[in-house]
């Protein structure tokens, strides 16, 4: 125990004495905190809806119109003689309106880009749009759909001698509904889900990496032997392990605990709009905190037992390959199966130690799950940690000082099994 | 304290590298482990420290099983390394605090055999950027950072120059003299024949020839006399005597200024010389044969290669 800690206190000041770490973690969490306390210095009101602190409402910002001639032109073709061009403008506002002679008029101003999009309205219920280039978020069809609904109600009520008003007052007569959560809010706690899942996604693999190679690194630069001869190969593969989880969740920790408190604070000044990603209950937290570093400390052995098993870190990506793709496999499934918390697959990952890191969690944040599942899944997880430690140490243990190729997998277990 | 190898076997799959490697060694004397390459002293050096498991045999310290871990031991494998991007105290606190120091006294240590090794300088340097040889030094005071009672060295010479080399020598010495059990492999056979008491010869995985080295030495030079003379040119006195003393000695080697002449069965000395005096033949030099290690070496590994 007492050489464990030896190794984690050397192997921890490699993390906290360098530099391009220390940079890292500063500069990402200056970034969050300068992002998140924008609204503070800059008017974001536009994108956020609430005014930055010190200015009144509407002083001197009064909404100036666009001129006629710096709005898009919009072309249509009325064959069905339904269209009314001051309905079109209601429904695309700051965008002008003409109706082209003709079909070829209205292609050629589209194509020559004068015009940003057409539409011929060949009867009441029928229309062709006509535009250049579609963007994503291109939404001229859903709105002239409304359009032309409008149109033929207008054209409904004239003909059967009916008030448009009344009509439509009956047809869109407003409902009141309070809606009271007894339990969780999935649509809301989704995303911050989500967010926790990449979270823990990228400290996997970013960090099982950097415990793979300098593990690697012993082999290659031939300390290992001196260290082999002076500790045992679990006190070496443990101190590794863990200190680079500290050095993981202290870098974590100081970017995500920058971000979550300064969204904290200026809160108001978003308007709440990020809630759904930094707006996390504690529960939550610290579910996410006990299975996140479980699963971190999981595949950080695992990796650790791949560096052992290459004596190059060159070789490191090719030992891990088969790891990475687990790790992969779990992350799509976790998030694919955010949307189905409560469904058989999600319950039956939530207790397997590869994929309960992230899915327990979710569970937790989105579903209903018993206490006992919880218990049951960690003390699971904590035993897997431990299997995964010992097993990793003898794979370390067995690859000392096997240089030259890498070892198979299959083959270092046969070897371990042997002994 | 007397270290015991006692009939070490070691496989790596089918193949059998050790059969029966048996060798002892006592505080205060230092042991040469010799051996051409891949003969097995490194592999044996790896089961004393326990790097590997023997198939069979056993290691004794003062009659009871030997546990590396319970004991201090300076090991400076043949594959030399520590961590590049650290600074050397850095990483030779680390290596004694895991062999059990506490970090005031590793640092007084530390320094002491930085300064021993004349690379107290370079203490907070980053290894990496020393020469080798200086790395070698750091290595080789890492591996004493921990005041061992038992100090292996595998081919601790390799890679110094001669002033670095006399350095090591020194240390060596005063090992030896501190009452160290000093375990030495080289191919530096005159290394080996300054410092070490007792010798082990490992051959293709077995010990040939082991024992103290003065007794080897005199056993091996029994019976062999060397003459040189001032008249006559080597080939011509290995000729003159093939042809007129063949009575009482054969030519058994030739070095640059003598010839080695091994006695006939009850044929003294004496006889010889009495007959030599009796010729023409202008003795320069005649007297008993000392081998050295590496005429013993080769020797006795040409034979069973």
């Amino acid at each position: 125990m007492r050489k464990f800690g030896i190794v984690l206190k050397y192997e921890l000041k490699e993390y906290f004495s360098s530099k391009a770490f220390m940079v890292m973690t500063i500069l990402f969490a200056l970034a969050g905190i300068i992002l998140l306390f924008l609204p503070r210095v800059i008017d974001m009101s536009d994108f956020t809806g609430v005014e930055k602190p010190g200015t009144q409402q509407g002083d001197d910002k009064q909404e100036e119109a666009p001129k006629e001639e710096d709005m898009p032109l919009m072309l249509f073709l009325d064959q069905a003689g339904t269209v009314e061009v001051s309905v079109l403008e209601q429904f695309f506002p700051g965008t002008k309106w003409q109706e082209a002679a003709d079909v070829e008029e209205l292609i050629g101003a589209v194509e020559d880009q004068t015009a940003e999009a057409g539409f011929v309205v060949k009867s009441a219920a029928e229309y062709d749009y006509y535009v250049y280039n579609k963007s994503m978020t291109d939404s001229n069809v859903p709105i002239f759909d409304e359009a032309m609904r409008m149109f033929y109600r207008i054209d409904y009520c004239a003909k059967h001698g009916l008030d448009l008003q009344e009509v439509s007052a009956m047809l869109e007569m407003p409902i009141q509904s309070d809606v009271q959560i007894l339990n969780k809010d999935t649509g809301s706690n989704y995303w911050y889900c989500y967010f926790l899942v990449i979270i823990v996604f990228m400290l996997i693999t970013l960090y099982g990496q950097m415990i793979a190679v300098s593990v690697t690194n012993e082999k290659s630069n031939r300390a290992i032997e001196v260290l082999v001869t002076s500790t045992s190969p679990n006190s070496l593969l443990f101190g590794k392990v863990i200190a680079g989880a500290i050095g993981g969740l202290f870098q974590t920790g100081v970017i995500l605990g920058s971000i979550l408190l300064s969204y904290q604070f200026n809160r108001a000044q978003w308007g709440g709009m990020l809630d759904m990603l930094f707006h996390i209950p504690a529960n939550v937290l610290i579910t996410f905190a006990f299975f996140g570093l479980g699963g971190y400390l999981f595949y950080g052995f695992l990796y650790g037992a791949m560096g052992a098993l290459v004596s190059k870190t060159e070789d490191v990506s090719k030992s891990s390959s088969g790891l990475m793709v687990v790790v992969m496999v779990v992350y799509f499934f976790s998030l694919i199966q955010l949307t189905d918390v409560e469904g058989p697959v999600i319950k039956v990952l939530s207790f397997l130690p590869i994929s309960s890191y992230s899915t327990m969690f979710a569970r937790i944040a989105m579903g209903t799950v018993a206490p006992w599942e919880v218990i049951l899944s960690f003390v699971i997880l904590v035993a897997s940690i431990f299997g995964a430690g010992v097993l990793g140490a003898k794979l370390y243990r067995m690859g000392t000082l096997r240089y030259g190729n890498p070892i198979k997998l299959r083959t270092a277990l046969k070897e371990i099994r042997k002994k | 304290m007397k270290l015991e190898v006692k009939e070490i076997r070691k496989s790596f799959g089918e193949t059998e590298i050790l059969h029966g490697v048996s060798f002892h060694v006592e505080s205060g004397k230092a042991l040469g482990l010799l051996g051409r390459n891949g003969a097995g002293k490194t592999t044996t050096i790896r089961i004393l420290m326990d790097v590997f498991h023997p198939n069979s045999g056993e290691i004794l310290l003062d009659g009871a099983q030997f546990v590396p871990a319970k004991h201090q031991i300076g090991y400076l494998p043949e594959e030399r390394g520590l961590y590049p991007k650290r600074t050397v105290i850095d990483q030779m606190i680390f290596l004694a605090n895991l062999r059990g120091m506490k970090t005031k006294d590793a640092k007084v240590s530390a320094l002491k055999w930085l300064k021993r090794l004349e690379v107290e300088e370079y203490a907070n340097r980053k290894l990496e950027t020393l020469s080798k040889g200086n790395q070698q030094k750091v290595q080789l005071a890492a591996t004493l950072v921990c005041d061992p009672e038992i100090v292996i060295l595998d081919e601790p010479f390799s890679g110094l120059d001669p002033v670095n080399s006399q350095i090591l020598k020194d240390v060596v010495n005063e090992l030896i003299t501190d009452k160290r059990l000093v375990i030495f492999s080289s191919h530096q056979m005159n290394y080996v024949e300054e410092f070490c008491d007792h010798i082990a010869i490992i051959n293709q995985g077995q010990v040939v020839l082991s024992g103290e080295l003065k007794e080897i030495k005199k056993d091996y030079g029994k019976n062999r006399l060397v003459l040189s003379a001032d008249n006559l040119k080597q080939p011509e006195l290995e000729t003159r005597i093939s042809a007129e003393y063949g009575d009482l000695v054969t030519v058994s080697g030739r070095k640059k200024d003598f010839l080695i002449l091994e006695r006939r069965e009850g044929v003294s000395s004496r006889q010889i010389m009495e007959r030599l005096a009796g010729s023409d033949i202008e003795v320069e030099r005649f007297g008993r044969y000392e081998p050295s290690l590496n005429d013993i070496f080769v020797a006795k590994v040409g034979e069973e290669a």
